[in-house]
C-alpha cells in the first residue's frame, strides 16, 4: 500500500496502522482460522432442500470455476452455474465457463447484457474518480440474489479468496469492507458518482446506491447466504489450478490484471484509473490480506501487481465507450 | 479405503487417516487448539488429515472410534450408582456431557463433518492392542495393555497372530495400575493424566521404603493381577482420587508448588517400582501363556520409560514395541488399524516407524512467517546450517529446531525441539531458568545416532520414540551429565537416518566439535502449553524465552 494515502500512516517502527489494526483485529479473533468442517456445517444446513443447493458465480476465472467445481465435486451439491456478460468479457473465460458447466453436468444460466454500458461510459467521460468495478460488483450481486429468489436458492457462491474479507460479519456484505480505511476513498467515489452522476440518466433510476442497499433489498425478497469456499479450504491456487486444468480443460489467459486472474476487459481501465486517483487498486488491499495472513510473500505480490499493459490496450476497450486515453 | 480414526471426549484427543492400510497422518487436537491434553472433539486434527490425505470429507468410507460409548457408558452409571451419593455431584457434572456428545457421535460427525457413513465403535483396549501390534514389525506378540480405564478394562493380556488379535484377560475397573498412578501423582501435587512423568522423575531421587503399604493397598497375585481395597481410593466419589485412608496411611498430600521432602521422593519411589514389579509379574505370565518373545505394549502406563526399561531387561521377551502414542491419542490409530485389517480383513502392509505425521509447512511459508515478524534471518544451505548449528550448541547455545512434519504422541523426536549440549551440567540449569521453569529433577532427553546407541547406553532395543530409559554406559556418564539421570539413565531416542537424514547429520556434526553424537532433545514448548505447531508458535516461543537462536528449515534466527 503506498504510505502516501491520506489514510495509511507509518508508525515509529515502520507499520502502517493497517497492518496495526489487522494484528489487533487478529488478536480479538482469537487466531483461528475457518476449517473447511465450519463451510460443510453451512452447506449442511441447506443442503438437499431446494431444487438447486446454491447459486454459483462464475467469471471463468480460476477462483469461481473451483468454487463451482468444489460445489459440484467435494461438497456433491446440486449448484446452478450462473454468469453475466456486460459485454466485456473476454472469449477465453466464457470457455472456460462453457467447459466447467459441461464437463460436470451442472444447469448453466447465462445473462448477456448492454444495460450498463452508458453508466461505464459516464464514469470516464465525467471524469469521476468511482471504480468502474464497484458499480459493476453492485450490479451482478443485484442479478445474483434476483436469480437465487427466482429459484429459491438459499446459497450464493462465489470465488473470493482469503484475501477478500473471511470476516463472517463483511461476508455477507459480499466480500470487502467499504469503510475500512483501505476502501474508504474508493467507494465513497463510487457513491458520489451513483447518487450525483446518475440522476439524469431514467434507465438507471432505481438502481442500487451501495451494496448494503444491494443487501437490504435482497432480504425483504429472499434470503440468500453468500459464502465462498477459498475462505475455508486449506490450500490456495498452488492446488486448485492444477485440478480444473486437469478436469475442467481450464486454460489461464494471456494477459489479465492481476497476473494469473481471469478479469474482463474493463478491468484494464478500472486498474489504470485506481493507480491514477488513489495511487493502488482493490487488488493492492487483496494482496496485502494474504500477505498477512502468510499466503502470499510480498515479491509474489508484487509481480502479480506489476502493470502488464499498455494504453493502446486501454483504448481498444475505452473506444467501444466512446473514450480515450491520451 | 479412507478410514478417519478419532479419540476424544477424555483427554488426548486426536484423529488419524488410515489410506489403504497406511497411516497417512495423525495428530493431536492440542497442537491446534492449544489446550494441553485437549479432550475437545478433534476437529482441527480431522480437517487437517483430510487435508494431508488429499481427499475430501465426502470420500471418507469409515471412521472408527476408541471406545464403545454405550459400554462405558454403563460403566459410569454403574459406578456412580454404587458409588452414590458421593458421586452426586460427579453424576450431575458427566451426564449432561454424555447426552451432548458422546452417545451421540455419529449425530456429532454429521453435524461437524457431514459424515452419513458409517461410524465403528472399538472397544478401547483393542484399539489399543491394535494401535500397537497392528503397525508393529512383528508376525506375532504378546500383547499387555494397561491405562487408567477404558470401558472396563483396565489392564489386558492377549495374543495377536497375523491378523487374528484376542485379548485373553482383563482386570477391571476399578482396579487400575494407570488410576493408582494419576493419584499419587494427584496426591504429589501434580496434574493427574499429565504430571505421570514428573512422578516418575520424583521417583528416582527416593527410596522405596513404602512398598509395603503399596502391598497393603493393592493385592498382587503371582500372575499379576491385582485388586485395589477400594477404602483407600475415591475415583468416583468427590473431590479426589484418594480417600481419608489413603491420608493415614501416606500423610497428608503435598500442595502444589510446595517443596520436595523425602517423604515425597519416597512414595514415588515406592509407587514406580510397585508399578514395574506388578507389570513385571504380567509380563512373565504372559510369557509363560504365550510363548512368544514379541511383546507389545500400549496405554497410557507405557508412557513410563523406566518401567518399559525393566521389562525389557528382565522379562524374556526380546523385542517390545511401542508405537509413539501410547496413550489415548495413539488408539485413534488403532480403532482405523482394527476396522481396515481385522473387520475389513485387509493384508497388514504398513509398519509405524516414524512419528512424523502431522502438520509440515514449506520453507516458503517459513520464510513468510519470519518475514511478517519483520525479523533478521540468515537462509543457508543444508550443508552450511549443519555445521552452524552443531557450532551454535556446542558453545552453549539453546536451538529452537523447527523441521519437517510435525511429531505424533507427547514427544518432541527432533521435528519440534530444543537442542542442547550434553556435555556441559550447566545445561540443565540453563534450558530449566530460561525456556522450559520445569521441576529440577527433571531429566533432559539425550538423541544419539541409532548405529551409535550402543556406544553410549546399554541398550536392548533400539528407542526411535524416546519411551525406554536405558542406563548411560559408565564410561560415558561423566561425558554426558547433562542427560544422565540420578539413577544413571537417560530416556533416550535413537535417530534414524532413514526417517530424520537432516537431525541424524547434525548429531554427527555436532560429534566432530565435541567428541560425542548426543545432544539434548527437550520438547519445543514452554511450560503448561502444546508443543508447538506452527512457524509462528515456534517464533513467538523464541520471542517469548531466552532461547538463544531458532532454526526453521534452513533459515537461522539468532538474538543478538
Amino acid at each position: 500500500m503506498p504510505e502516501h494515502k491520506p489514510d495509511v500512516y507509518i508508525n515509529d517502527e515502520g507499520l502502517c496502522n493497517l497492518c496495526v489494526t489487522y494484528d489487533i483485529m487478529k488478536k480479538l479473533e482469537d487466531n483461528k482460522k475457518p476449517l473447511e468442517t465450519d463451510f460443510i456445517k453451512i452447506l449442511n444446513k441447506y443442503k438437499g432442500k431446494q431444487k438447486y443447493d446454491c447459486l454459483v458465480m462464475c467469471s471463468g476465472g480460476k477462483d469461481s470455476t473451483s468454487s463451482l467445481y468444489y460445489m459440484k465435486k467435494r461438497y456433491k451439491l446440486n449448484p446452478l452455474a450462473f454468469t453475466f456478460d456486460h459485454g466485456f468479457e473476454k472469449e477465453e473465460a466464457m470457455e472456460n465457463i462453457r467447459n466447467a458447466v459441461d464437463l460436470l453436468e451442472v444447469d448453466f444460466l447465462f445473462f448477456k447484457s448492454t444495460y450498463m454500458k452508458e453508466m461505464f461510459s459516464k464514469i470516464f467521460t465525467s471524469g469521476s474518480k468511482a471504480v468502474v468495478c464497484h458499480p459493476c460488483s453492485i450490479w451482478y450481486m443485484d442479478l445474483a440474489f434476483d436469480v437465487a429468489a427466482r429459484y429459491d436458492i438459499p446459497l450464493i457462491v462465489a470465488g473470493w479468496t482469503k484475501g477478500q474479507s473471511t470476516n463472517q460479519g463483511v461476508m455477507s456484505k459480499c466480500g470487502c469492507n467499504i469503510h475500512a480505511p483501505e476502501f474508504k476513498a474508493m467507494a465513497q467515489s463510487t457513491i458520489d458518482f451513483l447518487i450525483t452522476e446518475l440522476s439524469d440518466m431514467p434507465k438507471y433510476k432505481g438502481f442500487p446506491k451501495s451494496m448494503e442497499e444491494v443487501l437490504k433489498r435482497a432480504n425483504k425478497k429472499h434470503k440468500s447466504m453468500v459464502i465462498s469456499p477459498h475462505w475455508f479450504l486449506p490450500f490456495g491456487p498452488e492446488v486448485y489450478v492444477e485440478t480444473i486444468k486437469k478436469e475442467l480443460k481450464w486454460k489461464a489467459p494471456d494477459l489479465s490484471y492481476p497476473g494469473g486472474s481471469t478479469n474482463c476487459l474493463l478491468n484494464f481501465i478500472s486498474v489504470y484509473n485506481s493507480v491514477k486517483y488513489f495511487g493502488y487498486t482493490h487488488y493492492h488491499v487483496e494482496a496485502s490480506k494474504m500477505i498477512r495472513e502468510g499466503y502470499l510473500s510480498r515479491e509474489e505480490a508484487m509481480k502479480q501487481l506489476e502493470i502488464n499493459f499498455d494504453k493502446k490496450l486501454l483504448n481498444s476497450v475505452a473506444e467501444k465507450l466512446n473514450y480515450h486515453f491520451d | 479405503m479412507n478410514i478417519l480414526g478419532i479419540s476424544c471426549y477424555y483427554h488426548d484427543s486426536a484423529a488419524c487417516l488410515v489410506k489403504d492400510g497406511v497411516v497417512v497422518a495423525a495428530v493431536q487436537e492440542e497442537r491446534f487448539n492449544r489446550i494441553k491434553n485437549s479432550s475437545d472433539f478433534p476437529r482441527n486434527a480431522i480437517n487437517y488429515c483430510v487435508q494431508a490425505g488429499n481427499i475430501s470429507f465426502s470420500e471418507i468410507d469409515y471412521v472408527a472410534f476408541y471406545e464403545k460409548t454405550y459400554l462405558k457408558f454403563s460403566r459410569v452409571i454403574f459406578d456412580h450408582i454404587h458409588s452414590f451419593p458421593f458421586s452426586y455431584v460427579n453424576f450431575l457434572q458427566s451426564i449432561p456431557q454424555w447426552l451432548q456428545d458422546r452417545l451421540i457421535l455419529p449425530l456429532i460427525l454429521k453435524k461437524e463433518m457431514g459424515f452419513e457413513g458409517k461410524t465403528v465403535f472399538i472397544k478401547h483396549h483393542l484399539a489399543h492392542a491394535s494401535s500397537s501390534y497392528l503397525v508393529s514389525p512383528f508376525e506375532e506378540a504378546a500383547l499387555l495393555i494397561a491405562d487408567g480405564v477404558g470401558e472396563y478394562a483396565t489392564t489386558s493380556y492377549g495374543y495377536a497372530k497375523g491378523r487374528d488379535i484376542k485379548i485373553h484377560q482383563e482386570i477391571h475397573y476399578p482396579d487400575s495400575l494407570g488410576l493408582l498412578y494419576s493419584t499419587l501423582t494427584a496426591f504429589l501435587g501434580f496434574k493427574a493424566n499429565s504430571g505421570e512423568g514428573t512422578t516418575m522423575a520424583l521417583a528416582s531421587f527416593g527410596k522405596p521404603v513404602y512398598l509395603d503399604k503399596f502391598h497393603e493397598m493393592i493385592d498382587v497375585k503371582d500372575d499379576g493381577s491385582f485388586r485395589m481395597n477400594p477404602k483407600y481410593f475415591g475415583f468416583n466419589k468427590g473431590k479426589f482420587m484418594y480417600s481419608r485412608h489413603f491420608i493415614k496411611l501416606f500423610g497428608e498430600p503435598r500442595k502444589q508448588g510446595a517443596e520436595y521432602d523425602e517423604r515425597h521422593k519416597d512414595i514415588a519411589a515406592s509407587l514406580q517400582l510397585f508399578v514395574e514389579q506388578t507389570l513385571i509379574k504380567i509380563v512373565h505370565y504372559l510369557h509363560r501363556e504365550t510363548g512368544s518373545t514379541n511383546l507389545c505394549v500400549a496405554g497410557g502406563v507405557f508412557l513410563n520409560c523406566v518401567a518399559n526399561q525393566k521389562i525389557l531387561e528382565q522379562t524374556a521377551f526380546n523385542r517390545i514395541f511401542i508405537q509413539p502414542g501410547a496413550g489415548d491419542a495413539g488408539s485413534s490409530i488403532g480403532a482405523a488399524m482394527y476396522l481396515y485389517n481385522c473387520i475389513l480383513d485387509n493384508p497388514r502392509q504398513y509398519i509405524l516407524e516414524h512419528a512424523y505425521l502431522g502438520p509440515g509447512y514449506s520453507e516458503e511459508q517459513i520464510r513468510r512467517s519470519v518475514l511478517n515478524k519483520n525479523l533478521k534471518y540468515t537462509e543457508y544451505t543444508e550443508e552450511e546450517l549443519l555445521p552452524k548449528v552443531a557450532g551454535l550448541i556446542h558453545n552453549m547455545k539453546t536451538v529452537g529446531w523447527f523441521q519437517g512434519r510435525l511429531e505424533f504422541g507427547p514427544r518432541a523426536l527432533g521435528n519440534r525441539s530444543i537442542l542442547a549440549n550434553a556435555t556441559n551440567v550447566e545445561m540443565v540449569n540453563v534450558l530449566n531458568a530460561r525456556i522450559k521453569h520445569r521441576e529440577w529433577f527433571r531429566p533432559f532427553a539425550p538423541i544419539v545416532p541409532e548405529e551409535r546407541a550402543n556406544e553410549y547406553f546399554e541398550m536392548i532395543n533400539m528407542s526411535p520414540f524416546m519411551l525406554l530409559a536405558p542406563k548411560v554406559k559408565e564410561h560415558t556418564r561423566t561425558l554426558l551429565p547433562a542427560i544422565t539421570h540420578v539413577d544413571d539413565t537417560a530416556r533416550v531416542q535413537t535417530v534414524i537416518k532413514e526417517h530424520n537424514p537432516k537431525l541424524h547429520q547434525l548429531l554427527l556434526e555436532y560429534e566432530k566439535l565435541s567428541g560425542v553424537p548426543v545432544i539434548i532433545n527437550t520438547s519445543f514448548n514452554l511450560q503448561g502449553e502444546p508443543i508447538v505447531n506452527t512457524p509462528d508458535e515456534a517464533i513467538r516461543d523464541y520471542l517469548n524465552s531466552g532461547m538463544d537462536c531458532l532454526v526453521l528449515g534452513n533459515i537461522l534466527l539468532e538474538k543478538e
